[in-house]
């Protein structure tokens, strides 16, 4: 026995008994899920993965994941109708749901920084790891680690109860651990393209770090002897000694990128020829770009060069970033124009549709009462901090760093990069302001075992609940209460972690959401849910 | 001393406090049950006895059962019934139905507040006397506002005569009489001489319980020739306590409103005593009652009713009795007296046997087709001039407490026999004794039964109307050896309250009209689940049950065939979404009432899996008449698509409240303005609320809909189960729209999104719209939320959740726009109004000693002025001021 049905207008058969989420899944459809977890069954809860059905001449909305299939049903998924309410679901949910996606320092970092992650592996005196992540995420590290202006620090939630982290100085001792080290931050396969990047300063060597582990090969043009731009310029010996410079060029250097030094761009090389010779050119020679605009064929307005909104210039593969585009004041802000400006080059290269990165989606839980921070801080060493800076880089010493990272809040959401709700609302692009009201206030169950329980992130999927039951747990997790006060807890007002004895790490890893993590970190495996 | 000392007293402390809570655990768990779904009336039981639940029990059970923590906890904390911490000495039940709603609960809670001393945010008085508790509806509608103090029930209610009913209540309590009538049963060997009661619950709220005794004891003590007989619900709350006295030879004669105090002197003044010593002494005694009391007479005859008024005429003209057969006629326990009237013969039929039953006489349907109106037996409907006797109660005297009869007008009673003979009396069917015209019916197999109910075009009464027939059928061809039936007496709508009656008052015919389908579907087992705030609709039924199988009519031969056939009662705990039919299964099973999705539909795979038909009551109710009177008769009555009659509760802004019949098809209007009579004087008809939270409001402009199936669901309504809230000119449409909203919210189980966080946001706005801080994006973000949270909800919770919002807006959007500017039209919500004292007042002063907070100060012979800081809009001023001089704006 089989069933015969129609998704999107596209034929498929399934097996008897299997539901309209299979079916969809057949057909490669990403119908989003959040309480959908095979060993679990379907929930129907969260109602995210509804589509709209006719069948027996009714059409009626249900959700897929529990729909079995039987032939003659006429299923709609992909429609901006079926869209719109799968958008109002996740609304919905992100209206009640008590949590930032990021801290604030990682949110308002212009490099997009884990630095709560970052601060848990110092404080647990991992410093390799830590390194590992400062260089797997950002370039020119090391800089940034001595020059940044620190936004990261004006968030900081420990400075709305004493003072800010030192986040800079424990970037700083992550990133310099990597020169005495022989890593080299991972890239993708090789694309096969090339890439010019006219520039070798701030924003053109960030670029080329992207477009490097992109899977691109970059050639650095500089008409300088030493790459490194203002870098080499501006700031003082001791804010930022040159050597510091050149370990970061030769790091690039090891990932593969190449120098064509004291070239100068119109004298040496056209634009032109350039973007003939290779597959695209970015162009990142700081201000001078202006007046040097009309030597090299370009336009350039009252700001900088002229370019769309993709970093194009009139050239389709000759892209412009940085200072040459609009000034840039700050070293880490060029550094993000690089990315930024490598990701449009990535995306033109593999013939993608090109979208300067937006703003990603995000929860943010707003004001955050000092009651609120007291239940961070619980956890946390309550001194203020221990060490003053000292020299280019703030701490003598790995100890004092780990003494300063164990300030930490923690205040990110574990789950942050394998939470299903922050996925799909990414996707579908929810408002989570829409139906924003007074939340609740925040809460977190901070338990010995290692288990996290943040009840005003949890969607009430009931997955916990069923593995507990499942694993015959002595004590097991319900639901308490009905209605919009429902939560899932220990029964007899038990702590949390006393209904998880045995499967603690399964509910963390099945839940869709953050409210069930580890305390001491992100869990590393793939969104259980997805398909990518 | 040591600190062992202080350790081992401790342990001696927890052990002796186990005892006490072990013991009594332990026997119930050895009376109900040690499996998982025993999980309910355990914790019911529990409930019964520590009156809360104390955790050391919880643990107990779980520790002695297959009961887990996590299932016990989930059940403990889903139900409304279930207390997790200690209460008061008396519980006082504050009903916010909707009746009681727009009669002014919020302002009666407010003040028991301050009258007990309960704190802000807590729901017990320091002393722990009294704790209140918040109840969905109690099914009192006609009695609104209501409040009950553990067993006794109080209506029409305002905040004046709060210290006089908690006096009453202490009254009550200390003399201790936990006495429900029922337990007086006594087989009712009918003869001429009888006094008839209606023990509904809405009457003995009314103090019928209270009259019941006072009678029977007067009846004993005299030694008169009367039966004092208690009857189900007579349907005209309006009138409750209603009695009639029906004499050998005579005009039955009716009374409303009698005092226990007077149960002598009626009993005297109608019976004449068996023997001639005793008539001797009882007229001697008439002449001494005559003798003190100089106005004994006067104080009877003015509760007389006069039977040939048009306004009891107007009030049962249109109705015609299916599922409330027999109404105020008979004994509701009494199966021999059910058996009289042709009861369990439709059942017989069934069974595969030839019955005779009394023919379906005059009046059910006319040559043209057309339902003919009939009036019960006991109503002669002859024309008579409207007498101020019948009058409603203007200020509602606070029943059971004031005694107070200022409201009635003087009226000798009717002149016996006056009007005899123009009468309809017999008209009604089965009244007749079985002898009499008897009309012979073949028997029926199962699929006959069903095609017979199908041609019928019985539909279900619970809300949907779901054709029952074919539901029945799809029931019936599943391959299964167990099937269940279950009789669906969850109704939870707030101003609902047929069910309750029905049950209530033929608890025989629902029993017929289950196993009738349990035979129709080859079922061999079924359950009545009846929600908790009913216990004596749960009384009767178990009675009823219990009695049926003394007799040897239920269980293993089920009417001395070979069929078998089991009931039981399941009592509900206080959950709304149980009336939904899989989250009633789940609770069944003794887990939360969570619904699933559907397919697959109960009837292939119901509780514990095997196919199920569940039918509400009033479905259930109509069927031992189709089966005796054919489907062509039954098929007759009503419109082309919605056959025979429906039973609505009506009540709010009505003169005339109570439980009516009447044939589908009626228009609003004639249930609104002719059985009703219409709203009160000096106000305008606004507009009906049909079918509860999940139903709509339809304006007094379109008061010519039918009530029909599909007319109703054309104007935005449904059906629902039948409560019909009328509304006048002093009730503000979005708070109408608030107030089911936040039922249907407290009421979502919690489990899918749109219902849960859906219902709720919608909620949040209505709120900003009520208090005047919302702008015109947060109307139009409730008009774009409301369809999605229809479409995506899982049940039909919260599928119907967001009609009472979308019909208001359809229908009264001005007000809508009015409360964007500030303004409340109907002066209702209070953040929009003020109290003010105009020019008018004389400065009497009555208005300060009222206040209860305080907000006036005295200055006689000056204006006064309010207190706007001080004020809670209670309505007291404005209620006690006998100039009119207070105004709200």
């Amino acid at each position: 026995m089989s069933a015969k049905i129609t998704i999107d207008g596209r034929e498929v058969e399934v097996a008897d008994g299997q539901t309209v989420l299979d079916a969809a899944r057949k057909l490669s459809i990403d119908i989003p899920t959040l309480c959908f977890l095979e060993k679990c069954g379907p929930m129907t809860s969260c109602l995210v993965c509804i589509v709209k059905m006719k069948f027996n001449g009714r059409t009626s909305v249900v959700p897929s994941c529990g729909m079995k299939a039987v032939s003659g049903m006429v299923v709609e998924s992909e429609t901006d109708e079926v869209r719109d309410m799968r958008k109002t679901a996740l609304e919905l949910l992100l209206s009640d749901h008590v949590g930032d996606c990021f801290a604030p320092c990682h949110r308002i970092c212009p490099l997009r920084l884990d630095i709560p992650e970052m601060l848990r592996m110092v404080k647990e005196s991992r410093l390799p790891d830590a390194m590992k992540l400062v260089r797997d995420t950002m370039p020119l590290a090391s800089v940034t680690g001595r020059l940044c202006n620190k936004p990261c620090e004006q968030g900081c939630r420990r400075g709305t109860w004493d003072d800010s982290m030192s986040i800079r100085d424990i970037e700083c001792i992550a990133a310099d651990t990597a020169f005495a080290s022989d890593y080299i931050p991972a890239c993708v396969a090789p694309s096969g393209k090339r890439v010019a990047i006219v520039g070798g300063g701030p924003t053109g060597l960030a670029a080329a770090w992207q477009l490097t582990r992109d899977g691109h090969t970059c050639t650095v043009i500089d008409r300088s002897a030493a790459a490194g731009g203002s870098m080499r310029k501006k700031p003082p010996e001791a804010a930022l000694p040159r050597r510091i410079v050149d370990a970061e060029v030769d790091l690039l250097i090891k990932m593969g990128v190449t120098f064509r030094l004291k070239s100068e761009l119109g004298r040496d090389a056209t634009v032109g020829a350039l973007a003939s010779e290779f597959d695209a050119v970015l162009i990142a020679i700081g201000e001078s770009a202006k007046t040097q605009a009309p030597s090299l064929g370009l336009t350039a307005l009252a700001t900088g060069l002229k370019v769309s909104p993709t970093g194009q210039t009139s050239m389709e593969n000759v892209f412009a970033a940085g200072a040459a585009v609009r000034p840039a004041a700050q070293v880490t802000r060029a550094i993000a124009e690089g990315t930024a400006a490598a990701r449009c080059v990535d995306q033109f290269l593999r013939g993608q549709p090109i979208r300067r990165s937006e703003k990603s989606f995000s929860s943010i839980m707003g004001k955050v009462e000092r009651e609120e921070v007291e239940i961070f801080i619980h956890s946390t060493a309550a001194e203020p901090p221990s060490s003053s800076p000292c020299g280019s880089c703030g701490f003598v010493n790995e100890v004092d760093a780990s003494a300063e990272a164990s300030r930490c809040l923690h205040c990110d959401c574990r789950a942050e990069g394998n939470c299903s709700l922050q996925h799909y609302s990414e996707m579908l692009g929810a408002d989570p302001g829409r139906f924003r009201q007074q939340r609740r206030r925040f809460e977190q169950h901070d338990h010995p075992g290692n288990v996290l329980y943040e009840p005003g992130k949890c969607i009430l999927c009931g997955i916990c609940v069923e593995i507990a039951k499942q694993s015959a747990e002595p004590l097991g997790l319900t639901f308490i209460g009905r209605g919009f006060d429902v939560r899932v807890g220990a029964p007899m007002n038990r702590e949390f972690d006393a209904g998880l004895q045995k499967v603690a790490a399964e509910c963390v890893e099945g839940c869709p959401t953050g409210a069930i993590s580890f305390r001491s970190g992100k869990t590393v495996s793939p969104l259980p849910n997805h398909q990518h | 001393m040591s600190a062992w000392a202080s350790v081992l007293a401790e342990a001696d402390k927890r052990a002796a406090r186990d005892a006490e809570i072990f013991g009594p655990v332990d026997e119930i768990v050895a009376r109900i049950g040690r499996e998982a779904d025993c999980v309910i009336p355990i914790l019911q039981a529990i409930q019964e006895h520590f009156r809360w639940l104390p955790e050391p029990a919880l643990w107990r059970v779980c520790e002695t059962t297959k009961i887990t923590p996590a299932q016990i906890w989930g059940i403990a904390t889903f139900y409304d019934q279930f207390r997790h911490k200690p209460v008061g000495k008396h519980i006082v039940h504050v009903c916010h139905g909707t009746a009681c709603h727009v009669t002014g609960a919020d302002r009666v809670e407010e003040a028991l507040r301050r009258q007990l001393g309960i704190p802000a945010g807590g729901d017990t008085d320091p002393e722990g006397e009294y704790t209140i508790e918040s109840v969905a509806c109690l099914g009192c509608c006609t009695l609104a506002p209501v409040l009950k103090f553990d067993a006794t029930t109080y209506g029409h209610l305002d905040a004046q005569r709060l210290p006089a009913v908690v006096a009453d209540f202490e009254d009550v309590a200390s003399q201790n009489p936990t006495h429900s009538c029922d337990h007086d049963h006594e087989h009712n060997h009918e003869h001429g001489n009888v006094i008839k009661v209606g023990l509904g619950s809405c009457c003995v709220a009314k103090g019928s319980d209270r009259l019941f005794t006072a009678l029977k004891a007067a009846a004993k003590e005299t030694g008169l020739d009367v039966q004092v007989k208690r009857v189900g619900c007579v349907g005209m709350c309006h009138r409750t306590p209603m009695i009639e006295v029906a004499r050998e030879g005579k005009e039955s004669k009716f009374f409303d409103a009698l005092q226990p105090t007077e149960a002598r002197q009626l009993v005297l003044e109608h019976f004449r005593p068996s023997n001639p010593l005793r008539r001797a002494i009882g007229f001697g005694t008439k002449l001494l009652d005559r003798f003190l009391t100089d106005d004994a007479q006067d104080s009877i005859s003015r509760h007389v009713l006069n039977v040939r008024d048009p306004a009891v005429d107007a009030f049962l003209g249109k109705q015609i009795h299916i599922a409330t057969e027999l109404f105020g006629e008979v004994d509701p326990l009494d199966l021999d007296e059910y058996l009289a009237h042709d009861g369990f013969k439709a059942l017989r039929r069934c069974l595969g046997q030839s019955v005779f039953v009394a023919e379906a006489k005059t009046g059910i349907v006319s040559e043209n087709g057309a339902a003919v109106p009939r009036t019960p037996a006991h109503t002669p409907g002859a024309r008579g001039k409207r007498s101020p006797v019948l009058e409603k109660p203007e200020t509602g005297a606070a029943t059971k407490v004031t005694g107070e009869k200022d409201n009635v007008g003087k009226l000798s009673p009717l002149p016996e026999g006056e009007g005899k003979g123009e009468g309809k009396r017999g008209v009604i069917t089965g009244i007749a004794s079985p002898s009499t015209a008897t009309l012979p019916l073949n028997p029926l197999k199962p699929d006959e039964i069903i095609d017979m109910v199908t041609k019928a075009g019985v539909r279900g009464r619970g809300g949907a109307g779901f054709p029952t027939g074919p539901k029945w059928k799809i029931v019936a061809a599943q391959k299964n050896e167990t099937k269940y039936v279950i009789c669906n007496g969850d109704e939870g709508d707030p101003g609902a309250f047929m069910d309750r009656m029905l049950l209530e008052s033929f608890p025989y015919r629902i029993i017929e009209g289950l196993a009738i389908a349990a035979i129709a579907v080859g079922a061999h087992e079924g359950f009545f689940y009846i929600r908790r705030e009913y216990p004596l609709a749960v009384e009767r039924i178990t009675a009823a049950i219990a009695q049926l199988e003394k007799r040897g009519f239920l269980g293993e031969k089920l009417l001395g065939t070979n069929y078998s056939l089991k009931f039981s009662v399941k009592e509900g705990a206080g959950a709304f979404v149980c009336g939904e039919e899989t989250a009633l299964i789940k609770s069944i099973q003794g887990e939360r009432g969570m619904p699933r999705l559907r397919p697959p539909f109960p009837a292939e795979s119901g509780l514990w899996g095997k196919p199920t038909l569940i039918n509400n009551v009033e479905t259930l109710a109509l069927l031992p008449w189709v089966l005796r009177h054919g489907a062509e008769k039954f098929a007759a009555i009503g419109t082309a698509t919605s056959k025979g009659t429906k039973v609505f509760a009506l009540a709010g802004k009505i003169v005339r409240g109570g439980l009516i019949e009447v044939p589908m098809g009626t228009t609003i209007r004639e249930i609104v303005h002719e059985i009703g009579g219409g709203v009160g004087k000096g106000r305008r008809f606004k507009a009906v609320q049909i079918g509860g939270p999940s139903g709509g409001c339809i304006p007094a402009r379109l008061a010519e809909t039918p009530v029909d199936y599909e007319s109703l669901r054309e104007v935005g309504a449904i059906m629902g189960s039948g409560g019909l809230i009328v509304l006048d000119d002093g009730d503000c449409m979005v708070d109408i729209a608030r107030y089911f909203l936040q039922f249907t919210q407290e009421q979502s189980c919690g489990k899918c999104t749109f219902c849960r966080v859906g219902t709720r946001r919608m909620l949040d706005l209505l709120n900003l719209i009520c208090t005047g801080k919302a702008r015109r994006e947060n109307l139009e973000e409730l008009e774009r939320l409301a369809p999605s949270v229809s479409m995506g909800s899982l049940c039909g919770l919260g599928k119907t959740a967001p009609n009472p919002v979308v019909t208001t807006l359809k229908y009264f959007r001005d007000e809508y726009e009015a409360h964007l500017q500030g303004r409340c039209p109907s002066g209702k919500c209070q953040a929009l109004i003020k109290y003010s004292i105009t020019d008018h007042c004389t400065g009497c002063t009555i208005c300060a000693q009222h206040c209860p907070v305080n907000a006036i100060p005295v200055t006689p012979y000056a204006r006064h002025v309010i207190d706007q800081t001080l004020c809670t809009k209670c309505d007291t001023c404005l209620r006690v001021c006998p100039h009119q001089a207070v105004e709200v704006k």
